[in-house]
């Protein structure tokens, strides 16, 4: 049953062909991790077990060609499109994998401005799909910062969620249908309709599986009017992130759904808004869009809401107009950001949970009382509520450190790990969820039998059901 | 308006300064001007070729000590007092901004960098430059005399400088009297090679729309019959189609080529930073609607590794006549 | 220590561009970074003092900025990590095209109140990147001055071996202080970070707000004595052409982009 690293690579090669199977050492070494080991990677450091190799997937009947031949041998498979991954769900985490990547399935199928839908295959970049939806008045709604690089396949497989949530949804709002490959083959289409009653909402197997049920090969979402000439931006500083929880609830209770709705503490803010924020102020601020008529009642009403708490101060609209300009995660960006973490040591890391509106406020003080004191070497550690729901919200923890006396390969372990420990612990204590947005990955499962609860039973009988040969990106969501 | 240019000979640049200030001349200043080099010289061996470099036909020389820009300071300053020259030019980089500002504080004068144009009017004297990251151009009126002006890096690889039959005027000895250097144990050393592609002049770029390592490899060949470098988008690097030092972009190499041929790549904002300071841009590609089209000045809708040999046979056979 | 904290300009939009005004681009809105060049010198004199702190000798180092209360946040960072003196020159006045002005205030701040014997800055800064500021000081304290430096490393008998760029390669030069010394490109490009830690120990440290006239400078006079003065901004068009080359075969489209755009071009290289 257990192959050698050869006979994958000839078993693959027969399967995509020999040009679109990559063994070359140094893309194999960068395929075996994600985001999480940004800071080995920065240092050359590679601590997983190397793929046997990269398969570029050019069609779905490919996919299924790979999927069974990998069932058939007990070969992991971790499927890939835009590589933006955060928690680790790309790693590679047992030896001689298969890395599946769809970044080749680049095709735009078709774009519906009648019926509001666009199909695309999972290598689609959003970011090209969004510009081009633009040029005929549409959007995807869907603005996750990692747009300029992610794709389509991974962004439905992690349940991604977009800086326009608040008005548009996450991911699992705008899927339609889609196309999913199974481990032992089977190509599943679920047809584009509305909605139905017709059993389970069976889409919700696949959105946000994270590459340990099936493969997306393709995908349909909505679509929606593009109307950015009506945007309206509102800023305003105020002094306690509780007031600030409160105001988005009661924007959204009472009705209004901005596009964007953020409240950052005094540490986040300093680092986004020190051009207009003072030092231990907190910023809210809000975008309304869509028809003009809407998003100016929304402003309207929102600017009304803020008006009742005595704290706020509003800013000039063009602070937050200039700012949401320049927020998205580009190829410069990231490739600044290695280099500063090469020179200094320094480096920045985000852990996403959400919860109701009646606990959000403590999990936010108590967690970052505990980072603050219980983990060494801090040299920021704060955050922001970005996403929020009429019955809650989300609370996005960032934090730096420096890395001190340290090994690359021990930087998780010493700082990392402890502090998303921490997190999760004081979330799932007021009942919380320990990740809103960026997937469990293999990051967060030490803590998901905990966040299941009872429910475990269904994730694990998925699991077993749909990949009983275990070959789909092992120790992601289930640990191992 | 008179004007002295500044061939600074004591420093191994002269040929580039002369072909720069001489670009300049006769494309960036703009009015009635007549004017002379002061060529700056430490070693008579150098005389000749520095007069023969010279960007105007009339040419003072001036020995001094080898690198003491202090001296020439000295000496420049004495210069502008004792003539009245309204307007000096220096090639730009270190030397010259060192010369130009510090000249202007000892005479009162007014001191500009890296100008693109200079305007004389009856009235005054207006320079640009670019501000801002050069995300604007600038006006500056220079109200004092005499004006200092270096001349921006971008006029560096114009024509080559038309022969004039040169005039040497005077040829002074100022080594003599130049008290102590503030520097001590200078060692002079070539700057590390950073290959080819960063200097690059005419740059190849394959993207992934090669399709397969023979298509990269057929682009780097004609590449190499045009005389170009030839560098690779990530997509190709990554799938190992070429080696990770050809890498343009935001994880490797940014260039700034007068000529970019981007040969099947989209042209993703990664790749772009690292050729849009190319002077001009080709897109090779079978995609209209791909962004490296409508940000190139020039662009060709088939197959990137057919044109690209097509076009190798042309240059080839050109170059060759 | 001089350092710069500018509006990033890479986050205004294109249309915040605006052609024609005297007076400068509107840039209030945008976030405020540090200077790369001066970022790269706060560093170096970061690892100047540690290295001098291994050789057994004390170096007290100053941060000095030209600016509103956007640099004390910097001015904050710079004491959690150890720097004795933070200050900043107090302006009304918009100084972003005055750089003889900036050299003024630094000279003056040098002479009547740090009295330090090594001058470092970044050797340019925007918005108008003339790379003056550091020779305009040098000439009014009378110093030498090396711009474009990339390496220091302190020597005994209050001496210091740089390394510049120079146009013709890298120079290294011993240099006895005082003098100035403006930082390029160099590889040391960013700076550590403090530790909350660190930031609390040294919270209640003063950050000292000057005037222009604490320094001997009247800036009104200066301005009005300033002899090269921003007439107005024109655009940089940067949309390229686009144009698409037609031909029935490819070595016609070929031929085409060869003689139309390409021929006297490749003469030239």
């Amino acid at each position: 049953m257990h192959l050698s690293r050869e006979a994958i690579v000839e078993g693959v090669q027969r399967i995509v062909g020999p040009e679109d199977v990559i063994t070359d050492e140094e893309v194999l070494r960068e395929s075996s991790h994600d985001r999480f080991r940004l800071y080995e990677d920065v240092h050359g450091v590679y601590t997983q077990p190397i793929p046997a190799a990269v398969a570029m997937a050019r069609s779905t009947q490919q996919v299924a060609e790979v999927l069974t031949f990998a069932n058939e041998h007990g070969i992991n498979v971790v499927p890939r499109t835009g590589r933006t991954a955060t928690e680790g769900g790309l790693e590679t985490a047992v030896a001689d994998s298969i890395v599946l990547d769809g970044s080749a399935m680049n095709q735009i199928i078709e774009i519906d401005t009648y019926n509001m839908q666009a199909t695309c295959q999972c290598g689609v970049p959003l970011q090209v799909l969004e510009d081009r939806l633009r040029e005929q008045g549409c959007t995807t709604g869907h603005s996750p910062q990692s747009k300029p690089v992610a794709q389509m396949g991974g962004l439905v497989a992690t349940r991604s969620i977009g800086q326009f949530s608040t008005l548009y949804g996450g991911i699992e709002d705008m899927v339609v249908g889609l196309e999913a490959v199974f481990p032992d083959g089977t190509v599943t289409r679920i047809k584009n309709v509305p909605r139905r009653a017709a059993g389970p909402d069976i889409r919700h197997v696949i959105i946000g599986n994270e590459g340990a049920l099936c493969y997306i090969t393709e995908v349909t979402v909505k679509l929606f009017p593009y109307l950015p000439q009506n945007n309206v931006f509102l800023g305003y500083t105020l002094e306690s992130m509780k007031t600030g929880f409160e105001i988005l609830r009661e924007v959204m209770v009472n009705g209004y759904r901005p596009s964007v709705a953020r409240v950052y503490d005094p540490a986040d803010a300093a680092f986004h808004f020190s051009h207009f924020a003072e030092e231990d102020q907190c910023v809210l601020l809000f975008m309304a869009e869509g028809p003009a008529g809407i998003a100016k009642a929304t402003a309207e009403g929102i600017e009304a809401i803020v008006a009742r708490h005595q704290e706020c101060r509003k800013v000039d609209s063009e602070f937050i107009a200039t700012w949401f300009n320049d927020l998205n995660w580009g190829p410069d960006k990231i490739a600044q950001e290695r280099e500063e973490i090469r020179q200094t040591s320094n480096i920045c890391r985000t852990t996403e949970i959400s919860s109701d509106w009646g606990c959000i406020n403590e999990i936010y003080e108590n967690a970052l009382r505990r980072v603050v004191n219980e983990i060494p070497d801090i040299t920021m550690a704060g955050g922001h509520s970005s996403h929020s729901y009429i019955n809650g919200t989300n609370m996005y923890f960032v934090y730096f450190y420096n890395v001190v006396d340290c090994e690359p390969e021990e930087e998780a372990t010493k700082y990392h790990t402890p502090i998303n420990r921490i997190i999760c612990e004081e979330t799932l204590l007021l009942g919380g969820s320990i990740v809103h947005h960026h997937g469990l990955g293999k990051a967060r499962t030490p803590w998901v039998k905990d966040e299941y609860g009872s429910s475990y039973y269904i994730l694990e009988t998925l699991k077993r059901a749909f990949d009983p040969n275990g070959i789909m990106n092992k120790g992601t969501i289930i640990p191992k | 308006m008179r004007f002295a240019a500044i061939l600074d000979g004591t420093i191994g640049t002269a040929p580039q300064q002369a072909r720069a200030l001489g670009d300049f001349l006769r494309e960036g200043l703009i009015g009635d001007l007549v004017g002379e080099t002061l060529v700056v010289y430490h070693d008579e061996r150098d005389k000749q070729r520095l007069v023969e470099l010279s960007p105007t036909r009339d040419v003072r020389l001036i020995k001094t000590p080898a690198r003491r820009p202090d001296r020439m300071v000295e000496i420049l300053t004495a210069v502008a007092r004792g003539e009245g020259i309204p307007l000096f030019l220096f090639a730009g980089g270190s030397a010259g901004t060192e010369l130009a500002t510090r000249l202007a504080c000892r005479t009162n004068g007014a001191v500009l960098t890296d100008a693109l144009s200079i305007e004389v009017g009856p009235e005054r004297l207006l320079c640009r430059k670019n501000v801002y990251s050069n995300h604007m151009v600038g006006r500056f009126e220079l109200s004092a005399r005499p004006r200092c002006v270096t001349i921006d890096a971008c006029w560096k690889d114009g024509r080559s400088p038309t022969s004039l039959e040169h005039h040497v005027l005077s040829d002074t000895d100022e080594t003599g009297g130049i008290g102590t250097t503030p520097f001590e144990d200078l060692e002079l050393v070539d700057p590390p090679s950073t290959g080819d592609l960063a200097e690059s002049r005419f740059l190849v770029v394959a993207g992934y729309g090669a399709g397969n390592r023979e298509g990269v490899e057929r682009i780097a060949e004609a590449a190499r019959r045009m005389g170009a470098s030839f560098g690779v988008s990530r997509p190709v690097a990554m799938n190992a189609w070429a080696a990770m030092d050809r890498l343009i972009g935001v994880s490797g190499t940014r260039t700034a080529p007068a000529l970019c041929i981007v040969v099947g790549a989209s042209g993703a904002p990664a790749l772009h930073w690292g050729i849009e300071k190319a002077a001009f841009i080709v897109a090779i590609d079978l995609d209209e609607r791909a962004p490296i089209v409508r940000n190139a000045d020039a662009a060709v809708l088939d197959d990137g590794v057919v044109i690209v040999e097509e076009l190798a046979e042309i240059i080839a056979a050109e170059v060759s006549r | 220590m001089c350092f710069k904290v500018t509006p990033d300009f890479e986050a205004l939009r294109e249309a915040d561009w605006v052609a024609g005004a005297a007076h400068g681009v509107e840039t209030r809105y945008v976030r405020r970074i540090l200077n790369c060049f001066d970022e790269s010198a706060l560093e170096m004199a970061l690892r100047l003092s540690d290295t001098l702190a291994g050789r057994g000798v004390t170096v007290g180092l100053g941060a000095l900025s030209v600016g509103g209360r956007e640099a004390e946040p910097y001015l904050k960072t710079l004491h959690a990590l150890g720097y004795e003196r933070a200050a900043r020159v107090h302006s009304e006045a918009s100084l972003d095209f005055a750089p003889a002005v900036i050299a003024a205030l630094i000279a003056g701040y040098v002479r009547r109140v740090d009295h330090s014997d090594l001058v470092m800055l970044g050797c340019r800064s925007g918005p108008g990147d003339s790379g003056t500021v550091p020779f305009l000081v040098a000439e009014t304290l009378g110093w030498p001055c090396l711009t474009q430096v990339i390496e220091v490393e302190p020597l005994p008998d209050d001496r210091v071996r740089v390394a510049c760029m120079v146009d013709d390669g890298i120079l290294r030069v011993t240099l006895r202080l005082p003098c100035v010394l403006a930082v390029g490109n160099a590889v040391v490009s960013h700076l550590r970070v403090p530790t909350l830690t660190d930031r609390l120990a040294r919270r209640n440290k003063r950050i000292d707000v000057f005037r222009a006239a604490d320094l001997g400078v009247d800036i009104a006079a200066e301005l009005r004595r300033e002899t090269c003065v921003l007439a107005g901004l024109e655009g940089i068009h940067r949309a390229r052409q686009g144009v698409i080359i037609g031909g029935a075969t490819p070595r016609e489209k070929a031929r085409v982009l060869f003689d139309s755009h390409l021929k006297s071009m490749i003469e030239k290289l």
